[in-house]
């Protein structure tokens, strides 16, 4: 496991005051807002600087990571790794935040669940009380395939426990999760009983599975419908052809491609998308590709082309 | 290491959240939920007046993690929390539009 230092993740020096955290937490979480930021890895910043203010502006949990801090300064382990000394949280306690749920802690790193989240957890159940388990959230990735046809795929989950002893441990779980046919991006798939324990003898919650669809070669799904590019020739194009077209469930289509089709029109084909109510639409988007004109024959029929049907397509630009 | 398998519910119009459950998942309470009915941010699929019979699908689970977010985030209110969720959506909306028309390379 490695150390993750949150004041450089914030840009901070160590005695960053309250404000000076919170400015430097907010400028960040909107320069890598997934819907505005241009950075390539802007879904792990954000993810590291949520981690870096969830301990640093608390003040119970900044107080026990900066002696964290201190012991690895001193040398900590002599291979590098870290290991948090024994009882290193003694005479904190931590809580979650106002406003701030399960899912907020869902994608935070291993050191964070390690030293953090374990140590919410007990102090939750020093504190004695009864409460039925927070549900956990956590995303599955599936192939377009298994969204149309539904598929049973296994998930293993990481999570921590407390031993009887009171440590923290780390369970892998796996779990076999059938996937109903047409899910699409965005839904939810709940399994019920399977989130945290309950404490004081409560029901464990649920784990929820937020469905987001791989890249395909093919298709690119938006929502319920699914879109294609459909590569056409300029003699296709012109004079309409029927072409052959793969659909997403396996088989083959015709289409019709109509007369003087232009680049970039749209065709629709009717709930061929993902399976719903109501079905999703199958798009395909016409690209006219040249021919090449790497033989006698060929750029002798462009130059005829040429002559038969005069056409400047720069007319507009007026030179 | 076993494997186990387990019932699993898409959240739709068979399997819905009620509020209680929606707050949960959330880890918030049914007041919380409440105030997002208010606001618009999230809406009862089954039209009905008390808190307990309403019904949220796997959109609003979305919606209202996010909104949650933000109010952690930048520590805003619920109606600007509405307003900003309202823009988010245009943009995506907007951005899948732009690339179904084959010109969402650059963006």
């Amino acid at each position: 496991m490695d150390f993750k230092d949150y004041y450089k993740t914030l840009g901070l020096e160590r005695g960053a005051s309250e404000d000076e955290v919170r400015k430097a937490y907010r400028k960040l979480a909107r320069k890598y807002h997934p819907d505005v930021s241009k950075e390539p890895d802007a879904e792990q910043r954000m993810r590291d600087v949520n981690e870096a203010n969830d301990v640093l502006r608390d003040k119970e949990k900044r107080a026990a990571y900066d002696q964290l801090a201190d012991h690895v300064a001193r040398g900590g382990n002599p291979d590098g790794s870290f290991q948090p000394p024994p009882n290193w949280d003694e005479g904190f306690e931590f809580h979650r935040g106002p406003n701030q749920g399960p899912a907020d802690h869902a994608d935070f790193s291993e050191f964070f669940s390690s030293m953090f989240g374990a140590a919410e957890r007990r102090g939750a159940e020093r504190r004695n009380y009864r409460a039925r388990g927070e549900d956990h959230h956590a995303a599955i990735e599936i192939a377009l395939e298994d969204a149309l046809n539904g598929a049973e795929r296994e998930i293993s989950l990481r999570s921590q426990e407390i031993d009887a002893q009171g440590r923290p441990e780390w369970k892998t779980r796996t779990l076999s999760v059938k996937i109903p046919p047409g899910v699409h991006p965005g839904q939810f798939i709940r399994l019920a009983g399977q989130g945290m324990p309950g404490h004081g003898g409560e029901a464990p919650g649920d784990l929820y599975l937020e469905v987001r669809i791989a890249p395909h070669k093919l298709y690119r799904v938006e929502d319920r419908d699914l879109y294609m590019t459909l590569p056409i020739t300029p003699t296709e194009g012109a004079l309409g052809a029927q072409v052959k077209v793969p659909t997403p469930g396996g088989g083959v289509v015709e289409v019709t491609v109509p007369r003087n089709a232009r680049n970039g029109l749209k065709l629709r084909l009717k709930e061929r998308g993902l399976p719903g109510k109501p079905p999703g639409h199958l798009y395909l988007l016409l690209e006219i590709a040249l021919p090449p004109a790497d033989t006698d024959a060929a750029r002798a029929a462009y130059e005829q082309l040429a002559k038969a049907a005069p056409f400047d397509p720069r007319r507009h630009l007026g030179v | 290491m076993a494997s186990v398998s387990i019932t699993t519910a898409t959240l739709t119009s068979s399997h819905p959240l009620a509020a209680s459950e929606l707050a949960h998942a959330c880890g918030a309470e049914v007041e919380w939920v409440v105030q997002l009915v208010q606001v618009g941010i999230i809406e009862s699929r089954t039209p009905a007046e008390r808190p307990d019979d309403w019904r949220f699908h796997g959109g609003d689970l979305q919606s209202a993690l996010e909104a949650r977010r933000l109010e952690r985030d930048f520590g805003i209110g619920l109606d600007a929390a509405a307003l900003v969720l309202d823009l988010e959506h245009e943009v995506r909306r907007l951005k899948a539009l732009l690339r179904a028309q084959g010109l969402g390379r650059e963006i």
